[in-house]
């Protein structure tokens, strides 16, 4: 029956993630079906990831219903005047709704991130500046534990690592975990390039330098892979994220010269390298061996995951090229967020979103949030521009 | 000791003050500021309000002086435990730690290669001068969820005994330790050296302790001797010689605050071709061919040592095979291969090894 809806909102929703929409509500159907019989967890969890989808796809389709009969309404002679003037006012206020119907319609399609559900790491690195960015990079630190504290995500420092010089608030690698499930969704809107515009403390003549400091936001993976979903089980070969420990060179450092009780060593460094993509993480931060193993294993995973996300994306963006012509993508490598303390302000280059209290964005408060929620929306608007893409992809390969 | 070049310490000073005084012990910059880290999440969290900041440098003083940071902060890591430390018990080294890991993996090894139901096996495990029990305790931790256990930790100092058993305590109290290790781990006093002269009772007069209360049905039709069977002797003695301990070899902090009697053997007679150093093995190794014990793993302190006690376990071993007695050893040094050093920490010359044999 749905099929014959005349669709009234083309401009903003088109056909092809129309049909997408109503293949997902068909296949929630189905498996609501199947539930009723016997309950599976894996087919609840599926059939509750498609709920969204029905129940805004119904509420568009009833918006378009209604449309349809009202100006039929309209259209008819018989009509009489009072009805009339009610159904032109019905018309109009449903006409208003469906833009909003159509918008939310779209995000509900987006595909969940892979890793939106998993705790995530943080990764903070100086940039280009010299002093001036590890200093920056450790009030970066700062400004994440308290976002994440203030809201409850539980974040903990993993490593620490200062850099041999002035004073101890030169960061030259941090790395923190955020526990809470799904901060890795939160903390996405964080990786890439942050540049900082001032006049450092050591700057003599009062001239404003600029220095970077880069953001990798890492899913975190627990400990042991089992229980979690097949796809993201690093322990399993046929996962995407899988990872051979024969691939891994484990190295506890340590020089010569006499061992055993002839010495005793407080430090236990760890260092392990993934071989295949030279992927290295070294940890040093606990006086337990087994703790900076953990640790280490822990960053390599989320590197590694990353990575190959990231590379999964780009094949997709290569594909949606062909497609749509040039998509904006921004990697890690790009520039996205200027903090200028001359002007009090901070700007995220995606969202072209600007506040001027450069302090409640530093202390990790509203102002961070404003920008974080500001990013959220720009990325949900490429998602759906790159799901446009990937199905009109789709839809010409089915008619070849 | 070298001296530590002017520049880094002013280099650490401007950082921290507190820095220079680790240096001291620690050498390197990184190790210092590590070092000072933990020193200061112990004052904050022992000290309430702000007198940790004094507290800390109190701490730091003592470090410079050379004592070991274990008896400041009062514990170590060692593997998933944490092992208490206190003067006159040695520290447990990460070196052990390995050394027991590998003992344990050897012990899982043989269970899965004869398939046996490991649930229901018992493992009866005898770890001499075990000083803070951290190698008795944690074989427990490892093993316990495969194996029904009986250790054994003996030591002959009174003040390791207490440590021991307080560490027995403490990992329990952190749930380290399963519930089970309470009455599968026990801590006994007795002389490994003692040939029956001294007051203190020797091993084989406490060792039937290790076989009471249980099935004589065990392992039926094999007779006397697995009765006596052992499965574990595992052992970390001193080993240190007289010369090593004051030329250098034996750092100037462990000389001056751990305990002689753990890193140097006492004087006492000595068998023929057996190193001072080396009389502990001698006594361990007679006790394992003794008990048939099933795997044998002894700390040393170098390879050149580890092959000294391979040396005297082939000896005798074939004085054992001329008096008519058969048996098959595997005997091998850990780690030796480079992998095996890399992962564990190991240099591929120097430092520490360890010899395992196994009863075939």
């Amino acid at each position: 029956m749905t099929g014959d809806i005349k669709v009234e909102d083309n401009s903003s929703l088109s056909p092809v993630l129309l049909t997408r929409a109503r293949l997902l509500a068909s296949e929630h159907s189905k498996l609501a079906d199947r539930l009723s019989d016997s309950f599976d967890a894996k087919v609840a969890k599926r059939a509750g990831e498609l709920a969204p989808v029905t129940s805004v796809l119904r509420e568009w389709e009833k918006a378009n219903e209604s449309i349809v009969e009202l100006k039929a309404l309209l259209e008819d002679g018989d009509t009489d005047e009072e009805l009339r003037s009610l159904a032109t006012e019905d018309l109009d206020s449903t006409r208003e709704a469906l833009p909003a119907i159509s918008d939310r319609l779209k995000k509900a399609l987006i595909p969940r991130h892979p890793f939106a559900d998993l705790p995530c790491l943080v990764e903070i690195r100086p940039g280009a500046g010299g002093d001036e960015a590890g200093l920056f990079a450790h009030e970066m630190l700062r400004m994440y534990m308290s976002f994440c504290t203030q809201r409850g995500l539980r974040p903990t420092i993993l490593k620490q690592d200062l850099e041999d010089g002035a004073s101890e608030d030169l960061l030259s690698e941090g790395v923190m975990e955020i526990e809470a499930e799904g901060a890795y969704d939160i903390l996405r809107t964080e990786s890439g390039v942050h540049r900082v515009q001032r006049v450092p403390a050591t700057e003599t003549k009062g001239r404003t330098h600029t220095s970077a400091v880069s953001v990798m936001v890492l899913p975190s993976f627990p400990e042991s892979g089992s229980g979690m979903d097949s796809a993201l089980n690093f322990e399993d070969p046929s996962s995407d994220y899988y990872i051979d420990p024969q691939e891994v060179r484990v190295e506890k450092m340590r020089a010569g010269g006499a061992g055993g009780q002839h010495v005793n060593k407080t430090e236990s460094a760890i260092r392990l390298t993934h071989i295949p993509t030279g992927t290295v993480v070294s940890m040093q931060d606990e006086r337990s061996q087994q703790a900076n193993r953990r640790k280490a294993w822990q960053i390599l995973r989320a590197k590694i995951a990353e990575a190959r996300q990231e590379a999964r994306e780009q094949e997709l963006v290569e594909l949606r090229r062909g497609a749509m012509g040039g998509v904006a993508r921004m990697g890690r490598g790009d520039k996205i967020r200027t903090y200028n303390f001359g002007q009090s302000r901070c700007t995220d280059h995606r969202s072209g979103t600007t506040i001027h209290n450069l302090d409640s964005v530093l202390d990790g408060g509203h102002g961070l949030e404003t920008v974080m929620e500001s990013v959220r929306t720009w990325m949900a608007d490429r998602e759906v521009e790159a799901m446009l893409a990937e199905e009109m992809i789709k839809e010409k390969k089915e008619k070849k | 000791m070298p001296r530590l070049p002017t520049s880094l310490l002013i280099k650490a000073w401007e950082e921290n003050p507190l820095l220079p005084r680790l240096l001291r012990e620690c050498r390197t910059l990184v190790s210092a500021r590590n070092e000072l880290r933990w020193l200061r999440e112990r004052a904050q969290r022992e000290t309430p309000s702000r007198e940790w900041r004094t507290r800390l440098r109190a701490m730091c003083r003592q470090r410079s002086r050379g004592v070991p940071l274990q008896y400041i902060i009062g514990d170590q890591p060692f593997g998933d435990l944490e092992i208490l430390c206190e003067r006159g018990v040695l520290i447990p080294r990460s070196d052990t730690e390995s050394f027991t890991n590998e003992a344990a993996k050897t012990i899982q090894g043989m269970a899965k290669s004869r398939n046996e139901h490991s649930n229901s096996k018992s493992l009866r495990i005898l770890d001499l001068c075990t000083g803070t029990g951290c190698i008795a305790l944690l074989l427990h931790q490892l093993l316990s969820p495969n194996f029904n256990l009986k250790i054994f930790g003996v030591d002959i100092s009174p003040i390791a005994l207490n440590l021991a058993q307080r560490n027995l305590a403490h990992n329990l109290e952190q749930g380290y330790l399963s519930e089970a290790a309470s009455t599968q781990v026990q801590f006994l006093r007795a002389d490994v050296l003692s040939q029956g002269t001294s007051e203190l009772p020797t091993v084989e007069e406490i060792l039937p302790q290790l076989y009471e209360h249980e099935p004589k049905s065990h392992e039926p039709g094999s007779g006397i001797e697995t009765e006596s069977q052992l499965d574990l002797l595992i052992s970390n003695p001193p080993y240190i010689s007289n010369k090593d301990f004051w030329n250098g070899t034996t750092s100037r902090s462990v000389r001056r605050f751990e305990p002689r009697l753990a890193l140097v053997p006492p004087q006492s007679t000595l068998p023929d071709g057996c190193n001072a150093e080396d009389i502990f093995y001698h006594h361990i190794l007679r006790l394992s061919l003794k008990y048939l014990a099933r795997v044998t793993v002894l700390e040393c302190g170098d390879i050149t040592q580890a092959r000294q006690v391979v040396k005297m376990h082939d000896s005798m071993t074939k004085s054992l095979a001329q008096s008519g007695e058969e048996a098959k050893f595997d005997v091998r040094i850990w780690p030796k291969t480079e992998q095996e050093c890399d992962e564990n920490g190991f240099h591929l010359y120097d430092g520490a090894r360890c010899v395992i044999i196994r009863r075939m």
